[in-house]
């Protein structure tokens, strides 16, 4: 992530002034995730206090053990890493595919194909779920990360086609094709000339389908119906509410919206370096 | 009608009560209709809302429920937000509805009008019959058929600072325009000097409350004229509670416009731990903002003096600083308040009805009920009523109970309640130059709304 | 673009998206297409059979003030935000452009744990910020000496509920769009660049000049997904009216979807909206997708 232009020889007044502002804005930004941080050390007691404590000292992991213990988070934990990471893979795979066939190759119906593909983004989901139900429950898939990844697939797969279609076409395909002559297999010069040049484009599009799956939260509701199959978001909400019917214990509160924050955070900064770049390849070349 | 009762009252209360009476088995109640012997292999689905039943008494259910019928009974625990949206996916699909569920009184007429519950009124006299709570068994029958029954009921009371009162110079009311004057007296006299102290914090949209001010005066949410619901807040009686509303949202209750009835004991309690500026601990402030809170009896346990008990900080409850008095009608008799609780009725697609019933006769037999009684849910059958205990609170739930009503048990109200139109109005009435005319115009948003299935 | 393979080929490729996306959203989009014309309420889910009502879900609908009123709003948060984060999100990434490389990666860092929050942890962070009584927002402003502020509940009146909801959403929305135009700008050749600088181009004309048409592809493409997305914001606003505020004066065309369907019942008249709310979006975003699809051609 390093943009050439931004390093300037001489610092003038102007460049200190900007630098400044870009860490304002960086505090600005980052201030909701220090609170949540720093409420998740407290205790509920001074917590309730009206004037606000700004930094953990004195504070515990007694919210993050309580939190931990959780009957459900460890199961809810493991179901929603499975659903995210089966739809991470699903997605990327099924997108792949069709962001080839739209970027390489002129067909019957590919015109309609990326028209349905920008009216399925459009669609209001708070319609849907009843019927969502109805169809899992008919074919026995309630309760199931595999029907919960099939759904989640199908939300992400439009605008994850979107983002890819721009790399592959960037890829040239006479690149592919030199390395074949050069007595490469299809599979090899794929993975090794092609699926390079792609890989920031797939970083960025996992990182999107990554805090959509993880974050959604309504059709789970809907469809996960047993405790036990409970994903993140359920449970998080599910604790929240049952604090709230007591006396919000906010420590608490905020202890499980930073373990449900911690394995975004940690992916984010595996795949950071490569997805800036990828970011936006896909609009630009495409 | 939400959350309603008590929630760490049961963790003490329930074991307390374990301990004392041991758990007998043999009640003629539970004469069970299917063998032990072809149950084995059966599991059937209760579905519980909220943390209000404790674990003791969850755990008496399905021990007993195996002994009685061989069967397993799971016991699934659902959130009140987010029921209705369980209930409208569930409910209609014979593979996946829970076979017996609680839901709230309020929720009950929308959900057995629309044909959600088996008909159990062959079984009404055998689980308590006249005895049971009237009112929630008229939430539950459609056409004179009875599809759910009381489950426990709650009622609202208040909850005071003796101290602050007793400074401001103000005693416990003995009629509902006593209450109105003595709360605004303290919001006046405002003895400890608190920035935004209220005398009696009343949420703006905190419609569940509020409510008692109609009923007391005789008004009503609405009624039923010639097979049609009409809204009636624009009736004279009702109108009458409303200016005494407004008056105490005027000078009583400094409370947000917004506030529903999440928590008010917050603004009763004396400060957690104020801290200074400088991040240390001072006497000087405190973050106590009320006077008086109307509040289900559960509260209790939320209210005190903050102590430490294994490590973990808890409300100690203190005589001499809070009290309980049951609010005031102006005929002598308690205000009526809203009946709070629950019903509980077998899902019309179940595939185990027989089991089912079974496990009604268990909740409805007099171990039960008891039980439910010693965790301070009031319960079903009036004969029970005794369990609940003879302490201020107990008494005070009874009490303030026995003149307590529901919603409109019109078929469309749900909608309603959905829709938010209380809350709405509501939080119009503080600053409303024309009540009457308020009044008028959410009677005609409302009347359609009552009569929509 | 080739047409090197047989025909058969992209169609195979594009077979799996086509499966996954219509057995996932086949039957319920069907399903919300006839519940439309039909009277469908929570009977009708109990297993009564619904009544044909052929238009006049709709016709009922068009006549509703209310539906109007939400879709105004809708409309005009909609617009605010999306505008609003375009804009923030790209003076942002010229200003990483023009930084020196600590305070960029420290802004970078920023805006990446902004984005990761997930959505349910963010808000309740959010609500207690604004929380009228302990919240951190109107502790600052007595601080800053606006003494009103103490207890000052902000989702109580919708004027605020709204620049609450706003704050909250380009807040959320601000990295993507940030980090997206940085990597837009990263792209600009620093040739053109520096020979701008030499032909005498000052700062702003060479923003105004050079990179803005390079980067207008970028800043189109994401104005276009903040504005389907901020039309269809729904969890944001629900958690928002759970905390506080006065649902029927803040409800956006999502949440008023879900409080017809779910909250009353009427499946039939949430149907038809959803329907109009799609139509909506696709009269919003027209101009930009007949451009888009001219280019498929």
């Amino acid at each position: 992530m390093t943009g050439p232009s931004a390093t300037r020889r001489r610092p003038r007044p102007a460049s200190v002034a900007l630098g400044a502002l870009a860490i304002v804005l960086a505090l600005v930004w980052a201030f909701p995730v220090y609170w949540m941080l720093n409420s998740a050390f407290l205790p509920n007691v001074v917590l309730q206090s009206t004037s606000p404590t700004f930094l953990p000292f004195g504070g515990s992991l007694d919210n993050l053990r309580h939190v931990v213990t959780d009957d459900h988070f460890t199961s809810a934990l493991l179901i929603s890493l499975a659903v995210t990471l089966l739809t991470v893979v699903a997605a990327l795979f099924i997108a792949f595919l069709g962001a080839l066939a739209v970027s390489r190759f002129r067909f019957r119906g590919r015109k309609s194909f990326v028209l349905a593909l920008l009216l399925i983004q459009m669609l209001p989901a708070e319609g849907l779920f009843i019927a969502q139900y109805k169809m899992m429950s008919t074919v026995g898939m309630l309760n199931s990360v595999v029907g919960l990844t099939v759904l989640y697939t199908a939300a992400v797969v439009p605008f994850t086609v979107w983002m890819l279609r721009g790399f592959v076409a960037g890829v040239p395909v006479d690149l592919e094709e030199a390395a074949m002559v050069d007595g490469l297999s299809r599979t090899q010069a794929f993975l090794r000339i092609t699926f390079p040049l792609l890989a920031p484009g797939l970083v960025a599009s996992a990182v999107y389908v990554f805090l959509q799956a993880w974050n959604e939260f309504t059709i789970a509701l809907v469809i996960m119906t047993d405790e036990q199959s409970r994903t993140l978001p359920l449970w998080l909400r599910g604790f929240i509410q049952a604090s709230a019917s007591r006396e919000t214990d906010w420590g608490q509160v905020m202890a499980a919206s930073t373990l449900v924050a911690v394995p975004v955070i940690v992916f984010f900064l595996i795949v950071q370096g490569r997805m800036s770049s990828g970011l936006v390849g896909g609009a630009v070349k495409g | 009608m939400k959350r309603t009762l008590a929630v760490a009252a049961g963790l003490t209360a329930g074991t307390i009560l374990l301990a004392a009476c041991n758990s007998g088995s043999d009640s003629a109640a539970t004469s069970s209709t299917s063998g032990t012997a072809d149950n084995a292999g059966k599991t059937i689905t209760l579905w519980l809302v909220g943390s209000d039943t404790p674990d003791a008494l969850r755990t008496y259910l399905t021990d007993t429920f195996h002994a009685k019928t061989g069967a397993t009974l799971k016991i699934e625990e659902q959130t009140w937000p987010d029921l209705v949206t369980k209930l409208t996916t569930a409910l209609p699909d014979a593979n996946n509805t829970p076979d017996v569920t609680e839901l709230g009184n309020t929720q009950s007429p929308t959900f057995t009008n629309a044909g959600a519950f088996l008909d159990i009124s062959d079984m009404y006299d055998e689980l308590g019959g006249s005895n049971l709570l009237q009112s929630f068994v008229d939430a539950g029958t459609v056409d004179g058929k009875k599809y759910t029954l009381p489950y426990y009921f709650g009622s609202r009371y208040m909850f005071y600072r003796k101290d602050v009162w007793q400074k401001a110079g103000v005693s416990v009311p003995t009629t509902l325009e006593e209450f109105n004057a003595d709360v605004k007296t303290i919001a006046e006299k405002n003895p400890n000097d608190i920035k935004g102290f209220s005398g009696f914090f009343l949420g703006g949209q905190d419609w569940r409350n509020g409510v008692s001010w109609i009923f007391a005066n005789g008004g009503d949410l609405a009624k039923k004229e010639d097979g049609k619901w009409v809204s009636t807040l624009s009736d004279p009686n009702t109108l009458k509670g409303l200016a005494q509303l407004q008056d105490i949202y005027r000078y009583a209750s400094k409370a947000p416009g917004d506030a529903k009835d999440q928590s008010p004991w917050l603004y009763l309690n004396d400060s957690d731990v104020v801290l200074d500026d400088n991040g240390k601990p001072t006497k000087q402030k405190t973050s106590m903002n009320a006077a008086t809170i109307m509040a289900p009896g559960w509260a209790h346990w939320s209210i005190g003096d903050l102590t430490t008990k294994d490590g973990k900080d808890v409300r100690a409850w203190n005589d001499k600083k809070f009290g309980t008095f049951v609010l005031p009608g102006n005929d002598g008799k308690p205000a009526p308040v809203f009946a709070g609780g629950s019903n509980i009725g077998i899902s019309a697609k179940s595939k185990n009805p027989a089991l089912a019933k079974d496990l009604l006769r268990i909740i409805f037999s007099a171990d039960y009920q008891k039980k439910l009684g010693g965790a301070g849910l009031g319960p079903a059958n009036k004969e029970y009523v005794d369990s609940l205990g003879t302490d201020q609170f107990a008494k005070a739930l009874i009490e303030s109970s026995a003149n307590s009503k529901l919603t409109p048990a019109a078929p469309g109200w749900a909608g309603v309640e959905a829709a938010g139109v209380m809350e709405e109005f509501f939080g119009k009435i503080k600053d409303a130059k024309d009540l009457a005319a308020l009044a008028k115009q959410y009677d005609d948003k409302i009347t359609p709304m009552l009569n929509q299935s | 673009m080739s047409t090197r393979r047989g025909s058969r080929l992209p169609l195979l490729l594009i077979a799996p998206s086509v499966v996954v996306l219509v057995a996932a959203l086949g039957y319920p989009v069907a399903w919300q297409v006839r519940t439309s014309f039909q009277h469908f309420g929570l009977r009708q889910q109990f297993g009564q059979p619904p009544d044909w009502v052929g238009l006049d879900n709709y016709r009922a609908l068009l006549r509703d003030p209310q539906l109007w009123t939400v879709v105004v709003r809708s409309i005009a948060f909609c617009i605010v935000c999306a505008f609003a984060t375009v804009a923030i999100g790209g003076a942002i990434a010229v200003l990483m452009k023009r930084v020196a490389a600590v305070p960029r990666v420290i802004l970078q860092v920023a805006l990446l744990l902004a984005w990761a929050m997930p959505v349910v942890a963010a808000m309740t962070v959010w609500v207690w910020i604004v929380d009228w009584r302990r919240g951190i927002l109107n502790w600052l402003l007595v601080k800053v000496g606006i003494d009103g502020a103490a207890g000052h509940n902000w989702l109580a009146e919708p004027a605020s509920f709204f620049a609450v909801a706003a704050v909250i959403v380009v807040w959320m929305s601000v990295p993507f769009v940030a980090l997206s135009v940085y990597a837009g700008l990263t792209q600009v050749p620093q040739e053109v660049l520096e020979a701008a600088e030499l032909d005498g181009a000052s700062g702003l004309q060479r923003l105004r000049f050079v990179v803005m048409p390079l980067i207008a592809p970028v800043l189109s493409i994401v104005l276009l997904l903040q504005i389907i997305w901020d039309l269809r914001v729904f969890t944001q606003i629900k958690l928002l009216q759970d905390a506080g505020g006065v649902v029927n004066e803040t409800n956006l065309l999502g949440t008023y979807i879900y409080q017809l369907g779910t909250g009353r019942g009427d499946f039939g008249t949430a149907s038809a909206v959803s329907i109009f709310m799609l139509v909506l979006t696709v009269v919003l975003s027209w101009y930009y997708v007949r451009s888009l699809m001219k280019e498929e051609s």
